[in-house]
């Protein structure tokens, strides 16, 4: 006896389960997001949105026009994938690498703790980074014992990137290495146990087990950190930087900010962050397809 | 070949032991220099004279923040806010992750849906029509303004979805010949499996509620409606200019304070430690599917 | 006769009252003199038109002003106390019949900023509101501000009148918009804008140094304290701008910079950030010229021989640089020795700072001036007529009664709409009267005058003679003299040591810029050659570019849209005269 829902039924009752979805997205993610017409329009409050005058283009074209543009972009790109990149790789690593304490109690005490810095925010930190890195900081003590001469790191264009690379990927990796932390133990332990009969070394394992057990996770983390691909980090940068770094620190966001420091610019922040949206939805778009037709996987 | 094996991996566990510990201290220095400032005091913490341990023990900082019915109160709103936004997040997305996981042949809006939600990820209006349309919803002072402007949380939806779909289908296939419906399948097996997923979504979107200030902030028309990372966050004056009229001079001397700033970080902290070994459980230890399985 | 004139200005007084309660929303037909309206609104407007109005009225029903008010929140209430209700709101409902209403309220700086241009960017306006310039020119270019063009000089009291007059009325400038006044101002004295050498002078004392005056004496003592250490291995001769500062301030910001360079560019004649007339009168940018560079190669040589702080730019607070005690010396306006670093005397007890102007090598003394105007309170187009006379009067209120309401034990910020009001010459007529007190010359009560634009003279005066201990008329005063825990410490200090300067010479020469606001090209291209600057003179002070960049930054910025800025700032300076 055949007890299953016929395909229409199911279908009703999937609708309904997405009703509420659905409806949070439409009246808090859709109709604001008409906003975005002000992109294409000298807004203009005392008029409103729909009144304000269009431009088409202009904004856009502002936007590209300044001389810092390029160098901008630039930054913010490799800032940003950067970022993306070792926010993956590290805490993957960590976790593996965290996997392998078998001490409970000392897993669980290194968990907690580098799980904090995640709760500071940029303003507290920053004071301790550049305590850390200034002059008599403790950085340039250890290059000291070396020999190395001491530096005056934030004030350096040519490590400034590393810097705010570096230390962000420090204050996440805790917290985003429980998302892997979550994957690893979907793994089925038999695996392992198989492995270790089979003469499998510890390495072995990791690669041919772990590894392939959480790649999916790997993947959509890594595509929807393409979400993410200009965004440098305002508040970070924004805490850290000085004008001696503007030629490789200066990110979009901080950029319009400085912009709308001078005169209030409520198109132009829209502006930017259309074309921040834009291009993270077409490198989604494209890492989907590539993902589907080179290796026909489907990341969402 | 076997004792150079353990050798080898004695080598490598004290390696991993030391790391984790160079690792733990780098994440605690910053904790603990925080902590230093906060329990410093003010003349001390302002001219730059803390670094490795408090100096001029002074509680003020706490007693300060503390010391007002309206920390208590925002600290309500907070839970409120984080509680019901959780709950409320949660459920929604557990129900929306479950068809969602479904193939295309399996539930047919599915794949436009999809890229809807993708869609509402990466764009958004600005901050200015956001602001209007919350108005306009009337959610000005209302706890429901503070669980739902954000929208949808996707990224966390997206994850669920992922696990949901990586679900062994035959577990399903089994509820389904026995007459199972959708919704059982979901509550009483889905869920259930990923328990691990959950708690961790669970974690990041209470730790996402509970440090946003922003929009409690721009959401309120005052202290009396502020959340507490609102509330703490205002408790130390950001002025922006670089040059002062003295007017704003003294007061940036009579409200800079780095303890307080230092305070607050803390104090916002502490329900986070609290919730946190609850979900660790979870993922350290989780729930074997294979074992499930079986 | 002169019954007849009583008579007839009491008749005014009544129309004038009657016209504004039949112009407000809402208001009724209960007043007392019902009778007599009727007859006096047909006479008609030319006589309200010269009435002699009232600047502290008492109006006959409640006016409630909703606005959007910045909050303090360290600076408490006494038990029960609101920001709605508090000893102003009260003192404003009791006395005058206006009530405030909180329609929402944020902490001061980043926060409140948020409110205030979401405000804007959504038309959202309460009735009034306390922004900054750039706000109020957003607001006012969308045509969402009350014009206060014909209100406000009815009702401004002589006291505020004192002040806004003071510097040739510049400030009324800058309350207007396209030739309507629409806002009102805060004006800020002038020593705010001129940077004064403060110095150690236990430091100097410790090596038998005179004081500098010049550029040269400068460096020479600056190398002392660089040899001697006074501070130990960690003291700084002079402390650089953090990395929240610049170099200087522009013709946008008011103010100086704190720790800024400001007077060693003015020692070379050279103003960088304003816009200046060079010999032929033509506009030039102050920071692109032949003088700003040989000032920036000054400092470069001092940044290299380590005479300035090695971690100028990058610091995060050079405030908290000077109160830890190993600076010598930095330049900053009259309020930094007092307002700006308190903390510093109650780390270092005994830290003599003095205030000195600084010279160029001819012994002439030139200094740039600042835009007076430092805050704007605007007020919603739609609002009656009698909120904005209550607008106007809200700040006579205020003027007239700092005294008095100051010594409250609730904090003076809290003040509904609150604009600081100072007349230019407050900080050197301050100085010369508490002197004189000191001196024995005069007594408090000879500055108890309630009409005065110097509102707080009368305070400080009582309150001198406890603060200051020791004085003797031969010594010059120290920190030794002072009463450092005193609640008015920072204030007295910040006067008869920070201002003195400015008191007790007149400088040779004062710049003003010749344009304080924004160029229709500034909109677009500002931002831009602002940071293009900023990196130049940053880069080459701290030796990261060579000098020789100079000429290839000053070329790019004419290229980048300077030039065209230029032609604009010609074109305002030849329509003024």
């Amino acid at each position: 006896m055949n007890k299953r829902m016929s395909s229409l039924k199911l279908q009703t009752h999937y609708s309904i389960m997405v009703i509420p979805g659905v409806l949070w997205m439409i009246l808090f993610n859709i109709v604001p997001m008409t906003g975005v017409v002000m992109a294409f329009k000298n807004y203009n409050p005392g008029l409103g949105l729909w009144k304000s005058p269009g431009v088409g283009l202009e904004n856009f074209k502002y936007l590209f026009s300044m001389s810092d543009a390029q160098r901008v972009i630039i930054n913010t790109l490799i800032i940003a994938c950067s970022k993306v990149v070792l926010n993956i790789v590290i805490p993957l690593a960590f976790a593996l690498l965290l996997n392998e304490v078998t001490n409970m109690r000392y897993k669980k005490f290194v968990q907690t703790a580098v799980y904090l810095p995640h709760f500071l925010s940029w303003v507290i930190l920053a004071s301790v980074i550049l305590n850390i890195f200034s002059l008599d900081g403790i950085v340039n003590q250890i290059t000291g014992i070396f020999g190395g001469k001491p530096v005056i790191w934030f004030s350096m264009a040519s490590y400034f990137r590393q810097l705010v690379i570096g230390t962000d990927v420090w204050k996440e990796f805790g917290f985003n290495a429980v998302i892997f932390l979550a994957a690893l133990t979907g793994i089925n332990p038999n695996l392992y146990e198989a492995a270790t009969i089979d003469g499998c070394s510890k390495w072995k394992s990791i690669w041919y087990i772990t590894i392939p057990g959480i790649t999916g996770t790997i993947v959509l983390l890594g595509v929807l950190g393409l979400g993410n691909v200009l965004n440098a980090g305002f508040d970070q940068i924004y805490n850290l930087y000085n004008p001696m770094v503007y030629s490789t620190g200066d990110i979009l966001d901080t950029w319009v900010y400085r912009i709308g420091l001078v005169n209030l610019q409520f198109s132009l922040a829209t502006t930017a962050g259309l074309f921040k949206s834009a291009i993270s939805f077409i490198m989604i778009v494209v890492s989907y397809w590539a993902a589907y037709k080179l290796a026909d996987y489907k990341i969402f | 070949m076997v004792q150079s094996k353990t050798l080898g991996s004695k080598i490598f566990k004290v390696f991993l032991y030391i790391l984790m510990a160079v690792l733990t201290l780098s994440c605690l220095y910053p904790i603990w220099y925080a902590f230093c400032l906060s329990i410093s005091s003010k003349v001390a913490s302002n001219s730059g004279m803390v670094t490795l341990y408090p100096v001029g023990f002074s509680l003020r900082s706490y007693t300060e923040i503390m010391g007002d019915w309206k920390f208590f109160h925002s600290f309500w709103v907070s839970i409120q806010r984080a509680g019901l936004g959780t709950v409320v997040s949660m459920l929604v997305m557990i129900l929306m992750g479950y068809p969602l996981s479904k193939t295309k042949e399996q539930y047919k809006p599915r794949n436009i849906l999809m890229w809807v939600v993708i869609f509402c990820m990466v764009f958004n209006g600005g901050t200015i029509p956001w602001y209007m349309t919350m108005v306009n919803y009337k959610m000005i002072d209302n706890i429901w303004g503070l669980v739902l402007c954000g929208g949808l949380p996707v990224f966390n939806l997206i994850l669920i979805m992922n696990f949901f779909r990586n679900l062994p289908q035959d577990l399903e296939e089994a509820a389904v010949v026995d007459g199972a419906g959708p919704w059982k399948i979901l509550f009483g097996i889905v869920v259930p499996c990923s328990k691990p997923v959950l708690a961790t979504i669970v974690l990041f979107t209470s730790v996402g509620y509970w440090n946003e200030f922003f929009q409690g902030l721009v959401l309120s028309s005052g202290d009396k409606h502020y959340p507490l990372q609102t509330y703490i966050q205002q408790m130390v004056v950001n002025v922006q200019a670089a040059s002062m009229s003295p007017d704003q001079a003294k007061l940036m001397n009579e409200l800079s304070n780095k303890s307080l700033d230092a305070a607050k970080v803390f104090i916002a902290m502490i329900p986070m430690l609290v919730v946190y070994p609850f979900l660790q459980k979870y993922f350290v230890t989780g729930i074997m599917l294979g074992a499930v399985k079986e | 006769m002169s019954t007849f004139y009583k008579k007839l200005g009491a008749f005014i007084v009544a129309s004038a009252m009657l016209t504004s309660v039949f112009a407000g929303c809402g208001s009724s037909n209960d007043s007392g003199a019902a009778g007599t309206g009727t007859a006096v609104s047909s006479s008609g407007s030319t006589a309200a038109a010269d009435e002699k109005t009232d600047p502290f009225m008492k109006f006959d029903k409640p006016v409630t002003i909703h606005v959007g008010q910045q909050a303090y929140p360290t600076q408490k209430f006494p038990e029960g106390d609101t920001n709605e209700d508090n000893v102003f709101t009260r003192y404003l409902k009791d006395n005058f019949n206006i009530e405030i209403v909180v329609d929402w309220s944020a902490a001061t700086g980043n926060d409140y900023n948020q409110k205030v241009n979401l405000c804007i960017a959504s038309n959202t306006l309460p009735d009034g509101m306390q922004v900054d310039r750039k706000a109020f020119l957003s607001a006012a270019k969308s045509g969402m501000l009350y014009d206060f063009t014909e209100i406000f000089p009815k009702y401004v009291s002589p006291q505020v009148k004192a002040i806004m007059d003071s510097g040739d009325g510049i400030a009324y400038e800058y309350a207007k918009y396209n030739g309507k006044q629409l806002s009102m101002v805060g004006v800020d004295v002038a020593p705010s804008g001129q940077s004064m050498l403060n110095i150690r002078q236990d430091w100097l004392d410790k090596y038998n140094l005179k004081a500098p005056t010049t550029i040269d004496e400068i460096e020479a003592v600056a190398k002392v304290f660089k040899e001697k250490k006074p501070a130990g291995n960690s003291t700084i001769p002079i402390a650089g701008p953090d990395k929240k500062s610049s170099v200087y301030t522009n013709f946008l910001q008011a103010g100086v910079m704190f720790a800024g360079f400001e007077p060693v560019f003015a020692a070379y004649d050279a103003y960088p950030g304003y816009w200046i007339k060079d010999g032929s009168g033509k506009a030039v940018y102050g920071t692109n010229t032949e003088n700003s560079k040989k000032a920036l190669e000054r400092l470069a040589d001092w940044y290299k021989q380590g005479l300035i702080d090695p971690e100028m730019g990058v610091r995060d607070s050079s405030t908290e640089l000077v109160n830890s005690g190993n600076v010598g010396m930095y330049f900053c306006a009259w309020w930094s020795i007092g307002y700006g670093t308190t903390d510093a005397y109650k780390k270092t007890p005994g830290a003599n700072w003095q205030a000195y102007p600084v010279k160029a090598d001819d012994g002439k003394w030139y200094t740039r001036m600042q835009c007076p105007v430092a805050s704007y309170t605007i007020f919603n187009k739609n609002i009656s007529e009698d909120i904005a006379k209550a607008a106007v009067i809200i700040n006579n209120i205020w003027v007239r009664d700092e005294n008095k309401l100051g010594s409250q034990n609730t904090s003076i910020y809290w003040y509904p709409l609150r604009n600081s009001m100072g007349a230019l010459d407050e900080c050197e007529t301050s100085y010369k009267s508490l002197i004189k007190v000191l001196d024995g010359e005069a007594k408090a009560e000879d500055f108890n005058d309630p009409s005065s634009p110097y509102k707080l003279l009368y305070n400080d005066a009582k309150n001198v003679t406890t603060v200051v201990k020791d004085y003797s008329k031969e010594k010059q005063l120290s920190i030794s003299n002072f009463d450092v825990n005193s609640p008015d410490f920072a204030r007295l200090y910040s006067i008869l040591i920070g201002a003195r300067p400015t008191a007790l010479a007149t400088p040779d020469k004062l710049i003003y810029s010749e344009v304080y606001s924004q160029t229709p090209a500034m909109e677009a291209k500002w931002a831009n050659l602002e940071t293009a600057e900023k990196e130049m003179s940053l880069k080459i002070i701290t030796g990261k570019d060579s000098t020789s960049t100079f000429d290839e930054y000053v070329k790019k910025w004419n290229n980048e849209g300077g030039a065209e800025i230029l032609a604009e700032v010609q074109k305002e300076m030849d329509s003024k005269k």
